[in-house]
């Protein structure tokens, strides 16, 4: 498939790309022991997205045959001349990414049997250790994207880049109605390449019971600002939503705030935040790329070095309207989709400090530990829920808090950044975030104290 | 779109049963979209894509399977059948998995078959025309005039067949307004209706939210913190009504976790509210014939002047829960009340006019937080300014009890319509 859609690249009449992609996925999920979902699905096609004029046509079709392909180019060239672009805007030929990164498990594949058997024994397992849950929810998932791609420039390469998740949910019912809880194990590779055995599900099932336990015997938290330690599983969801999307360039050009600040110190000198090709610093997030779906090679982008606003993320035509190089940043959900702006793995660095005493060092707040969904604006203004969490007080942690949800304007708060801890962690079972496209994404960082603001009734 | 009519589903039918299927059933949806992408510069996208989808549904001795595929090539379709009778083989045994019985209707056929692509380009270059004397410090990103044709097709082995073809025009405008170092937040809005939407800026009421948008420059928190009022506008019902119409879904109900589970019959919230679902609702042109069993739709009142009437209960779940079936797709309307926006917006003494809330999850509880973006403060009946880094807490089972005005004014959105909604006892707060 790649030599052929190298050869129509070079043919194409402007600059272009083509592109093969099969999302895979598979699910299960149960419920109080009842099975809701067990299957699997793959959706697949090519596309052709061709440039004229400062506009571009896109078109895709669920084949790969040559005709199905010659279709595509020619619906996407018709389509750039439709979308009608007047500007002589130059071209967008940047770096040509090359290589193969196949991430497939080499381990045997589990059977459908074995899949089902690990959902099954373990809701046995939760509803005989905890009898009195009101539910119990467990899924089991796993998504791939296999991607070949070619554009006019030279750009060559393949992919396969798998992730799974397992999620657990429990609920009880607490005095003033059901409580839930749940977390999720997994991340990069395939449900086989997993740790889902029991000595690694005991101590997490049995830490997820305790924090439920004591979640259905606290409260509500205290509406307002407050001093806060944000544990490191929390810290990817913070440089995702607070900074990584008012930095993409899209955004920039919209309008967002980032586009005033750059070179301006933004955040607290301890904070150094950027956006990492491969699998991150460390090699260990939960998501991979190496060339994006124009066909650039990725590298880093240091987004907040020492508090001062670097960089934004840029695809080869925002980094043409700003005077960037683009640095690998897009990216397309699935065959029918053109690439976008998106974060790949954004993260916090490490500090020095230490968890125990970012708490010991607040005389009245919040230990907040897991986060749920969240969102990002413009004004640089975020949101995020959090389902977990503890009250400070003098120095210790006191009783658990309800469901939340914490806000600030990052460009603020980072300035609150008293401290920065010398853990790390990668949001477990991968993230994914939504705009336009939904798309997989790593995010990671250490445990932060700041000060940020809280909803709440009490 | 003109699919014909083939045997495409019988024949996977056929091949589920020689995989040792007891009962299959297959659903297909073609797809073909058309997309103009614009900013408040220009055109910078269009997009046309097809697609079909098959989902195969296998079950074996009371247990089920499935797998989706896109596309008809030979080999995939053995594989996902394979794997369908697979994971059967390997599923749970449920008395609640079959497949369903009910009458097979006539086609359906909504809306236009292909879009007038010239005539959509010109009214969104009128719209951009148009656009700097209307809004001038408006900007524009990721803006969509869009056209989907999509023929679903349905068939178990129990010879229950649905066809349907829906054609509709699609319209979302996401958008903030930035004057010097001024900037607002984004705001998004998108509709969809059967025929091309007169004008751009009337399309899912996206004319008040811009006009709004460029209101919200200047922005400041709420004062302090204090239990006040809330209007929430159809905008903002999008994003919180299936919350609420998910705790009385059957889902909630089999895990026990709805507070709504043991309601039926009781009154859930205020005489002024009333929702009803309804997919055959012919100006919603996102609704549907039948669900993913098969099985006709019908619209259904779900709470009645506050009184709960029904559940949101699909095929599989009213097997196993031993309820009747009343919904398989849901298109919510929450019924116009007798009252204008100005008229409710005067009868605030101090409160937020909710645009949209940027919040965690609800959670089983129906406890919410979150942000009120691109809203505006009022204070003895008035509004006094935009809010900014303002929450707002509180919980839906006692905010639908707490309604004490719904508008006459309502916005459809294509796939759910809704009116204005005030109500007491919101907890507001800010920095």
């Amino acid at each position: 498939m790649l030599e052929r859609l190298v050869a129509r690249a070079a043919q194409l009449p402007a600059y272009g790309e083509l592109r093969w992609h099969a999302n895979h996925a598979s699910r299960i999920m149960m419920r109080k022991g009842v099975l809701l979902a067990n299957g699997r699905s793959r959706d697949g096609g090519v596309s052709a997205r061709l440039y004229h004029n400062g506009a571009f046509g896109f078109a895709a079709a669920p084949a790969d045959d040559e005709t199905s392909l010659a279709a595509v180019i020619a619906t996407a060239k018709d389509n750039a001349e439709f979308a009608g672009g007047h500007a002589a805007s130059g071209g967008l030929s940047t770096a040509a990414g090359s290589g193969s990164y196949d991430y497939r498990s080499k381990r045997a594949p589990l059977s459908a049997e074995q899949r089902v058997d690990i959902v099954r024994r373990l809701d046995e397992a939760i509803r005989a250790r905890y009898p009195g849950l009101v539910n119990v929810d467990i899924s089991l998932s796993s998504h791939a994207s296999e991607k070949i791609l070619a554009n006019s420039d030279g750009a060559a390469t393949c992919s396969f880049v798998p992730r799974a998740a397992l999620v657990v949910s429990m609920s009880v019912a607490a005095n003033d109605g059901i409580v839930e809880l749940h977390d999720i194990l997994g991340g990069f590779g395939e449900i086989e390449d997993q740790s889902f055995d029991e000595a690694t599900l005991a101590p997490w099932l049995e830490e997820l019971h305790e924090n439920l336990r004591r979640k259905a015997e606290g409260g509500q938290c205290e509406a307002g600002d407050h001093d806060v330690v944000l544990d490191a599983a929390l810290a990817g969801i913070l440089a995702h939503e607070a900074i990584g999307h008012t930095c993409e360039a899209d955004l920039v050009l919209a309008g967002s705030v980032a586009g005033d600040h750059l070179g301006e110190l933004v955040a607290s000198e301890k904070i150094t935040l950027g956006d990492y090709g491969g699998r991150g610093p460390d090699g260990k997030s939960s998501f991979a790329i190496h060339v994006d779906d124009e066909g650039t090679p990725c590298r880093d982008v240091a987004i907040i070095e020492n508090g001062v606003l670097k960089n934004f993320l840029h695809s080869k035509r925002t980094a043409q309207m700003l005077g960037a190089e683009p640095a690998g940043n897009a990216r397309a959900f699935s065959f029918q989709d053109e690439p976008l702006v998106r974060m790949r793995n954004t993260c916090i660095a490490k500090g020095s400090d230490k968890l125990a005493d970012m708490i010991g060092a607040i005389e009245r707040g919040y230990y907040l530990k897991r986060s749920t969904n969240g969102q990002a604006d413009a004004t640089s203004e975020f949101m995020f829920g959090v389902n977990c969490g503890y009250e400070i007080r003098d120095g210790k942690l006191g009783r658990a808090i309800r469901d939340t949800t914490i806000s600030g304007v990052a460009f603020d708060m980072l300035k609150s950044v008293t401290h920065v801890g010398d853990d790390f962690h990668w949001s477990a079972g991968g993230g994914w975030c939504g705009k336009k496209q939904p798309i997989a994404v790593g995010m990671g960082g250490p445990s932060i104290k700041c000060r940020i603001t809280l909803g709440g009734r009490g | 779109m003109s699919a014909p009519t083939d045997d495409f589903l019988d024949q996977i039918l056929a091949r589920a049963k020689d995989a040792g299927a007891t009962a299959a059933q297959a659903l297909t949806n073609r797809t073909r979209y058309f997309e103009i992408e614009f900013d408040h510069r220009s055109v910078d996208l269009v997009r046309s894509t097809e697609n079909e989808t098959t989902t195969i549904t296998l079950f074996r001795d009371g247990k089920r399977g499935g797998a989706t595929l896109n596309g008809r090539r030979p080999e995939e379709v053995e594989a996902a059948i394979a794997a369908a009778a697979t994971a059967a083989e390997a599923g749970v045994a449920d008395p609640a998995n079959d497949i369903a019985d009910a009458p097979s209707l006539p086609p359906g056929d909504h809306g236009p078959l292909a879009p007038d692509r010239a005539a959509m380009r010109a009214q969104v270059d009128e719209f951009l025309a148009s656009l700097p004397a209307r809004h001038p410090l408006l900007r524009l990103r990721d803006s969509l005039y869009t056209f989907t044709d999509q023929e679903t097709e349905f068939a178990n082995s129990r010879g229950l067949r649905q066809r349907e073809r829906r054609g509709r025009h699609g319209f979302r405008a996401m958008f903030m307004a930035k004057d010097g170092p001024l900037t607002t937040s984004f705001n998004a809005v998108g509709g969809s209706a059967f025929s091309p939407f007169p004008s751009l800026y009337e399309a899912a009421g996206v004319g008040r939210l811009m006009a709004e948008c460029e209101r919200s420059l200047e922005r400041r928190p709420v004062a302090g913190k204090f239990v006040g009022d809330v209007i929430v506008t159809p905008h903002c019902l999008t994003g919180l009504l299936p919350s609420i119409a998910g705790a009385l879904a059957g889902p909630a109900l089999l895990a026990g976790s709805s507070p709504y589970k043991d309601k039926r019959g009781e009154r859930i919230a205020s005489p002024l509210f009333s929702l009803d679902n309804a997919p055959r609702s012919a100006d919603f042109a996102e609704g549907a014939d039948f669900d993913e069993f098969g099985v006709p739709t019908r619209d259904l009142p779900i709470i009645e002047d506050g009184v709960l009437k029904d559940f949101l209960v699909g095929y599989f779940f009213s097997r196993k829960l031993g309820m009747a079936q009343t919904a398989g797709v849901r298109n919510s309307r929450v019924r116009p009340g007798e009252t204008g926006v100005a008229e409710m917006i005067a009868g605030v003494k101090r409160g937020i006019l909710l645009s949209r809330f940027s919040g965690g999850a609800p959670n089983d509880n129906l406890d919410f937080s979150g942000i009120a973006k691109n809203s505006f403060y009022i204070e003895d009946g008035e509004v006094r300014h935009a809010a900014s880094e303002t929450m707002v807490s509180g919980n839906f089972q006692q905010l639908l009890q707490d309604i004490h005005a719904v508008s006459k004014e309502v916005v459809n959105f294509g796939d759910c319509a809704y009116p204005f909604v005030a109500a007491s006892g919101v907890t507001i707060s800010s920095k």
